[in-house]
């Protein structure tokens, strides 16, 4: 549908008399196009001065919806898509006997609430995968993401992100761009529903797939939308069409569709006759609209999830046929068929719950070479799929972790490592091939073009056609390190 | 492009310096400017609301003393008459002295400072002078200064001076000084208020709103047939009696004080957040409301029961208010916490922004930031025994204690890396906001600084001692009689109950010694040493049935092992042969100091005075706010110049007089036949407060929509009518168990998992609350924010709609209310219908919503055994639906 038609606020209150009242809320469950943008203003539009988003892109947009991959735990950086192949030159050496030692000087670089339990890994643990070059741009990939790889020349890598914490609330701070220790602030993607509403009113604007961030680490807070309202919050779905969302469905046996849609034929009745003595009370027109939209998610979200109905060949591009590829290519799956339908923005978390999977303290070729199993073909997949169904040109997808994984070795493993650290973005107009930024020879800091999580944010709703600063909120001033800064350099 | 701060440490706390840079940093230059802009106001052209008004322009970045940003000839001018008065001895207060030099003309431009300043132009600039064109607004623009200074201004940091209640107009139907002050602003604005909402909806918004639940059918039945005058009047004195009341009101003052229950991991092996046991402070706040505790108390014991009633335990609960800050992972954050939401509950200021830098429009500087922070820089939290238990893991009290001597450093910019160690804070209130601390140390008792000399922790080790005893016993009497035991066990049984019988001795030596018998200490050394022989010999026995079942391998290991055990026997016999000595060991028990700083109880005195411009302001806010769907100040938590200021400041500063030193005339007028011993005009009583809101005309006021009105104040500032409101997360779940008659109204207690929100029917402010642990369904309700919930913000989303449609809780309640629903009515559809409207709305339905509901039902069956499963079936889909009623989630 049209989108500016959220641009419209409902018109005024004054003088609203029952008849229109009436004739306005009459619409049964076709009549929803006013829906979302109902329950958004009618709750808010009460501070004098100010207007709640009107769901119009602040500049032209180049992406209408965003995947946002998240891989819990920290991925190691100089093994993925920061290859340093001088960790094999001086493998088994003391950082302080190569030529980099000056990577140890911490002045001007340290880290806010850095954990003491973590760091100092100074021994170079050698690279635990081989990698190559890939696509015309010749982008150095780890073998472990090899298909990836193959998609080198759609993806701009980001290799000179650095982060605030030393410990896994850095989970947190990658979807707020906040410290964890100041707990909830709306996530990129509840900015994203709130400034753009949705593009279907049969399913949430704003979609979460996978086990999200285990309750250490920011938990609900890291789909959450804090002050901006639940509204806009991540409505977590699981992948398994029986069971989606929280009360989906009656218990068995207990309501038939029939009887609920009998059920709200007669709450509509009821309701409008209620109103009557209000016909300027928004909060009743939201409260229907609302009821309409649940009703309506019943049927919708499981119909979204029939991966079944996807050719077998679509299926086997994102690994369904082997149990290692399965449950997040399942996820991948659902997020292209969520975002075809129109949803905003679907954040796939992987390897969640307790500090996250991929945190690799030992044995780090076993457990990235498993877990890089896991996603490595299903993102390819995504991409390919996504560009082939001419959808990558307006679908942001974004892949990215906490923070790095430390050059020095403990014992088989990596240590967190917030100072470097990498992510990728793809399609929604993002150049293709690029490597951005870099981190010194060892993967030791960011070095140059040196870039915080908020402005991957920037970036992001930048390309949805939002500015940030516009979508303030009375009360709540952000920081300016909270809008971040857009990396030009990657955009088409 | 790479961005600096990426590389400059502490960025955090620089962010909000930045805008600081461009004044002056010495003195509290904020405030001056502050003050400036406050006695303006919006006569205050921008570009004036600025440090160049009384200064020079400067290029140098951020100035450090006059020389380097010297003042204008406006600003000069104040700063001698500033000098004067401070040698007179007299207050030199800005706005005071921009009054004196109004018509003076300090730039000798021909226009005087205050005819510059109204038009916009800097008075301290001879070269920035009005035009001919300018001058000539300027008389209307001074008369409407002037109506502006004249009219009544809000002071929210200045002591609450108690307002003239506006006569009666004759058309006003006033019931008590509230309505008078609204009055004034309907006249003023030509509003006409709404008539009286109907009895039924008065009947149901008195409930939600005093007890949380809906009345019974028969309290709306009683109520409808009640004629007499008195008879809203006597449901209100009902209810704020009804221990429910402490329960709805509790759970609002746990959002304004933070209530969370405690977090971490494994099951408190890892407390990070708040404490295990803190539901104590929730019982606290719940019999506090109910007993109408004043409210000054009720600061006083929050803040200091430690240092106020050391020895009362039923107090100490109070100070969970400050456990709830407690943080493992960080002191800093902890005390950060502490400070600002302090300072936010009470005083309604955001004292956090003081934290990096002065305030920017509150008169609050970086220094009284820290100043603040010292009144708890020395507290700490502890868990005491409680009788009964001596495991504080499984039952405990958590509370607040004076322990480190801490300085309180300045932090430069906020930054705990860079305290100035030569910059030691003492314990202090902002002064802007008047009055000063007064500290007193407090000297302890020993039943606080040595707790486990409490006799009943000794009681309780001594019973558990004996209860060792006895479980020794009966082992080694099992045994006796067991013809399987075999010998080495049975001496292995009476080696234990030795043990234990020593250890009992010594235990009760130790206590005889520890209350001063000398003799009792020797004998507490014989003793420990004779249990140090029978643990030897236990040992030395069980390592010789080892050696003598040993494999052959084993059994050289098994000898070395013995013989080094007799060794060790033999060592302690001789060990105990020695002369005795006093020198026992004592029992493991803590310490905790005998004084108490008093800072905290200090700045409770210092809170509860009534020249304290802010705390009784603040809170009857709170009180009008869940009242009237909306405060008088809109922003509860903010009083400051960031906040936004009162629709009706008069109406505020009046109630805060009258929470502060109830006045007869109010009484009188609210307590009109009622004749209720309960209306006590006690100072700080919650209860008077509300009975004096509820039984106004205003609250009593019909929601209905009015369209002359509704064009005038369409978000009805002025309360022409009644603010509809949507039911907060708690009273949804606990009304739906209500009506369904399975409401467990059982009072207090531990936190119930909030797992089993869904089947527990305890009422919501008993489930557990806290970071990471809440109910998903209270929280799809908008329910409380852990980490600060000083206003609930309701949203309108479909999981709501799922949850009210869909749930166990929905569905098992609408079963149940359907089958009651059938008995009741005897299979009468319309008599159905009645009642379910009745129980789920609180409201008779009108005959369009009867019929609409009657249309749904199953037509007439053949026979009536099929007619009753039908109507069983129809009733629990009507229950459903009511359920999702809007009039359900709504009090109108």
């Amino acid at each position: 549908m049209n989108p500016s038609q959220h641009s419209q606020r409902p018109p005024g209150c004054t003088g609203v008399s029952r008849r229109t009242f009436l004739a306005d809320t009459g619409m049964g469950f076709t009549g929803l196009a006013l829906g979302a943008m109902l329950f958004r203003d009618g709750v808010r539009a009460d501070s004098e001065g100010w207007a709640p988003p009107t769901g119009k892109p602040h500049f032209a947009p180049r992406a209408k919806s965003v995947i946002w991959v998240f891989l819990c735990g920290g991925v190691s950086h100089v093994e993925s898509f920061d290859i340093k192949t001088e960790l094999n030159r001086y493998a088994g050496k003391s950082i302080s006997e190569t030529p980099y030692a000056g990577v140890l000087a911490t002045e001007g670089k340290d880290v806010i609430g850095a954990n003491p339990a973590h760091g100092n890994r100074k021994v170079i643990l050698p690279l635990q995968t081989g990698f190559r070059r890939y696509g015309q741009c010749g982008l150095p990939v780890g073998d472990w993401f090899k298909n990836i790889g193959e998609c080198a020349d759609e993806i701009a890598v980001v290799r000179s992100l650095w982060t605030i914490h030393n410990d896994h609330g850095a989970q947190l701070t990658w979807q707020t761009g906040r410290h964890p220790r100041e707990l909830e602030h709306p996530t990129l993607g509840a900015w994203t529903a709130y400034g753009l509403g949705t593009l279907n009113e049969n399913l949430p604007e704003y979609v979460v797939l996978g086990t999200p961030t285990g309750d250490c680490c920011g938990g609900t807070f890291t789909y959450g939308a804090s002050y901006l309202g639940p509204e806009n919050g991540g409505v977590r779905l699981n992948t398994d069409p029986k069971n989606p969302l929280p009360f989906i469905q009656p218990p068995a046996g207990s309501l038939s569709a029939e009887q609920q849609a009998s059920n709200l034929s007669l709450l509509g009745k009821l309701n409008r006759l209620a109103g009557i003595d209000y016909p300027d009370d928004a909060n009743l027109r939201a409260r229907i609209k609302s009821y309409e939209l649940a009703f309506q998610m019943q049927a919708s979200v499981p119909e979204t999830l029939q991966l079944e109905r996807e050719p077998e060949h679509i299926r086997r591009m994102y690994g369904l046929d082997d149990d290692a590829t399965r449950a997040f290519g399942e996820q991948c799956l659902v997020a292209r068929r969520l975002v075809e339908r129109g949803v905003r923005f679907v954040q796939i978390f992987h390897g969640g719950g307790g500090g996250g999977a991929w945190d690799a303290h030992s044995e780090i070729k076993s457990n990235h070479t498993t877990l890089a199993r896991q996603v490595d073909k299903p993102v390819a997949g995504l991409l390919k799929d996504l560009r082939q169904r001419g959808l990558l040109d307006d679908t942001l997808v974004v892949f990215g972790t906490e923070f790095g994984r430390s050059p020095g070795a403990e014992g088989s493993g990596r240590d967190h490592h917030p100072q470097a650290f990498s992510a990728w973005l793809a399609g929604g107009g993002v150049k293709g091939g690029v490597q951005y930024g870099q981190t010194d020879e060892l993967g030791f800091h960011a070095a140059d073009n040196r870039r915080y999580v908020t402005d991957i944010h920037a970036t992001v709703l930048r390309q949805l056609g939002l500015d940030s600063h516009r979508l303030e909120v009375p009360g709540r001033k952000r920081l300016e390190l909270d809008h971040g800064n857009v990396i030009q350099e990657i955009l088409a | 492009m790479p961005s600096p701060r990426a590389n400059s440490p502490g960025w955090m706390p620089l962010l909000c310096l930045a805008v600081l840079m461009s004044c002056l940093r010495a003195g509290a230059i904020p405030a001056h400017r502050a003050a400036l802009d406050r006695h303006y106001d919006r006569f205050l052209a921008h570009p004036l609301a600025a440090c160049t008004t009384c200064h020079k322009p400067s290029s140098i970045q951020a100035p450090e003393s006059l020389d380097e940003f010297p003042h204008n000839p406006f600003g000069n001018r104040l700063r001698e008459l500033g000098r004067d008065r401070n040698a007179a001895g007299e207050k030199p207060e800005l706005i005071t002295r921009l009054k004196r030099i109004a018509a003076e003309d300090s730039d000798g431009d021909g226009v005087p400072n205050e005819a510059e300043l109204l038009l916009g132009h800097n008075p301290g600039n001879a070269s920035d002078t009005p035009n001919r064109q300018e001058l000539a607004t300027l008389s209307a623009r001074q008369s409407e200064f002037a109506k502006f200074l004249a009219s009544y201004r809000w002071q929210p940091f200045a002591p609450v001076v108690r307002p003239a209640v506006p006569s009666a107009d004759s058309g006003t139907a006033a019931r008590n000084p509230i309505d008078l002050f609204l009055a004034a602003e309907w006249q003023r604005r030509g509003l006409t208020p709404r008539p009286e909402a109907s009895r039924e909806v008065l009947l149901r918004r008195v409930y939600v709103d005093l007890i949380g639940l809906n009345p019974s059918p028969g309290e709306l039945h009683a109520f409808l047939a009640d004629s007499s005058p008195d008879a809203y009047e006597r449901v209100v004195n009902r209810l704020l009696d009804d221990p429910r009341y402490g329960e709805r009101w509790g759970r609002h003052w746990m959002d304004v004080w933070r209530y969370s229950d405690w977090a971490g991991w494994a099951d408190g092996g890892q407390v990070r957040d708040s404490k295990p046991h803190i539901w104590r402070w929730r019982d606290w706040i719940v019999e506090s409301l109910n007993a109408d505790k004043p409210y000054d108390q009720m600061i006083r014991e929050m803040l200091a029961a430690d240092e106020l009633a050391p020895a009362d335990p039923d107090a100490l609960r109070a100070t969970g208010f400050l456990v709830r800050n407690y943080k493992m992972l960080s002191r800093e954050q902890w005390l950060e916490d502490t400070v600002k939401h302090t300072a936010q509950a009470f005083l309604g200021v955001t004292m956090g922004c003081a934290k990096c830098h002065d305030h920017m429009v509150d008169p609050i500087s970086q220094r009284e930031y820290y100043a603040f922070r010292a009144i708890f820089e020395p507290h700490q939290v502890r868990t005491d025994r409680l009788p009964g238990q001596l495991d504080t893991t499984k039952d405990g009290l958590p509370r607040a204690f004076d322990s480190t001597n801490a300085p309180t450093y300045f932090l430069v910019r906020g930054d705990e890396r860079h305290p100035r160690t030569n910059d030691i804070l003492s314990p202090g209130v902002p002064a802007a906001f008047g009055g000063r601390l007064e500290i007193q140390p407090v000297n302890l008792p020993a039943s606080a600084s040595q707790p486990d000399r409490r006799p009943f922790v000794i009681r309780d080790t001594l019973s558990a001692s004996e209860q060792s005893v006895t479980t020794a016993r009966s082992e080694l009497e099992r045994l006796r009689s067991d013809a399987k035991s075999t010998r080495a066990q049975r001496t292995e049984a009476q080696l234990a109950l030795d043990i234990a019988e020593i250890k009992h001795a010594a235990l009760r030596s130790i206590l005889k010694a520890e209350a001063g018998d000398s003799g009792a200490a020797t004998n507490a050394v014989r003793f420990q040493r004779a249990l140090a022989v029978f643990e030897a010999e236990l040992k030395s026995h069980q390592a010789r049935i080892k050696l003598d079942t040993a494999a052959t391998n084993a059994v050289a290991e098994a000898r070395k092992k013995s013989t080094e055990a007799d060794q060790q026997l033999a060592a302690a016999r001789e060990a105990a042969a020695k002369p005795l000595t006093a020198a026992y060991t004592p029992r493991p028990a803590e310490t905790f100091p005998a004084t108490s700083t008093g800072r905290r109880t200090a700045l409770a005195q210092w809170l509860t005075q009534t020249r304290n411009p802010l705390t009784a302001r603040v809170a009857v806010n709170h009180v009008w706010l869940r009242h009237f769907g909306r405060g008088l100040v809109p922003t509860p938590a903010d009083f400051g110049r960031n906040g936004r200021p009162p629709s009706h400041p008069e109406l505020l500063d009046w109630l805060a007089a009258e929470f502060m030193q109830p006045s007869a005339a109010a009484s009188t007028s609210t307590s009109t036949a009622s004749g209720s011993g309960t209306a006590s005009q006690q100072a700080w009583s919650f209860k008077t407060l509300h009975r004096l809101m509820l039984t106004s005309a205003a609250y009593r006021r019909a929601a209905t929509p009015d369209a002359a009105d509704l064009a005038a104040d369409p978000d009805n500032l002025y309360l022409w009518r009644m603010n509809a409101r949507r039911l907060e997360a708690e009273a949804v779940r606990d009304t739906l168990l209500q009506v369904a008659d399975g409401l467990d109204l059982v009072r207090g207690g531990p936190d119930i998992d909030q797992k089993l929100a869904l089947t527990s029917p305890r009422r919501s402010l008993y489930l557990r609350h806290a970071a990471e642990k809440q109910s998903e369904f209270l929280q799809i309700f908008d329910g409380p924010s852990v980490t600060e919930c000083y206003v609930r913000r309701p949203s309108v989303i479909p999981q709501q709609a799922l949850a009210l449609g869909n749930s166990e809780l929905a569905i098992t309640l609408s079963r149940k209310l359907g089958t009651q629903l059938v008995e009741e009515s005897r299979g009468d559809a319309s008599i159905l219908i009645t009642r379910a409207f009745e129980r789920i709305l609180a409201r008779r339905p009108t005959a369009a919503e009867l019929q609409s509901c009657l249309e749904a039902f199953t037509p007439a069956a053949v026979s009536e055994s099929i007619a009753r499963t039908h109507l069983q079936h129809d009733a629990e889909n009507l229950v459903l639906v009511l359920f999702n009623h809007n009039d359900f989630i709504t009090v109108r």
